[in-house]
């Protein structure tokens, strides 16, 4: 029983041909999908954070607590 | 041939932004649109050549078959012929062996390839008195 010939040129091409778009596909799709799932909702939570944030009054809140060594709570 | 990269492929936009080289041959790809493109069996044929040749040295030989090894195809049972006359003549089994290590190993995923090289190049080997890395044990780790 004698073998047939295999294609024995080109495999490497072949390969690539078939997986290098769909790596860069799956990858950029991952750089997208991380974007909007991770990077956006923390950047909106940070924005909608200090949209409301009133550092005057953290400020004297920290002060009354006594961390601060250069300016005392209001009392003394 | 390769207008099939752009069917194949899922993102045909995507590849085609990209500009794929073109490697007709399995060289190191000199991509012209003009000029000759050698053609399978011309490129065979100089390989049997280069390995022909009665007065090749050590040298030739070791830097022929790393030039071969380094190309996108597993080398063709008349190259391999040439290149195991080539290491009879230089009176080294060594390399014969090593050659079939070799393409075994080029031949990588594609387990078909090896049984049929084998079967091309029983009567060679036979002749030449070269043992296969399998009869000696040599394929296991």
């Amino acid at each position: 029983m004698s073998l047939p010939k295999p294609v024995m040129r080109g495999l490497l091409g072949k390969r690539l041909r078939f997986h290098l778009p769909i790596a860069f596909t799956l990858s950029i799709i991952s750089a997208i999908a991380f974007k909007y799932a991770v990077t956006e909702p923390r950047k909106q939570a940070y924005a909608d954070f200090y949209k409301q944030y009133d550092s005057v009054k953290e400020f004297n809140a920290m002060r009354e607590a006594g961390i601060f060594e250069s300016v005392r709570p209001s009392g003394e | 041939m390769f207008r099939a990269v752009f069917r194949l492929s899922a993102t045909g936009a995507r590849s085609l932004a990209r500009s794929r080289p073109c490697y007709s041959a399995p060289l190191a790809s000199r991509c012209y649109s003009h000029g000759k493109v050698e053609t399978d069996e011309e490129f065979d044929a100089r390989w049997v050549t280069y390995f022909s040749k009665p007065d090749i040295d050590a040298w030739e030989l070791r830097k022929g078959m790393n030039t071969l090894i380094g190309y996108d195809l597993v080398p063709e049972a008349k190259i391999l012929d040439s290149a195991l006359r080539a290491c009879r003549r230089l009176n080294d089994v060594a390399s014969a062996i090593r050659i079939l290590e070799a393409v075994k190993d080029k031949a990588g995923p594609h387990k078909e390839i090896y049984p049929f090289l084998m079967q091309e190049l029983k009567p060679t080997l036979s002749e030449l008195g070269i043992s296969t890395p399998e009869e000696l044990g040599m394929d296991k780790l």
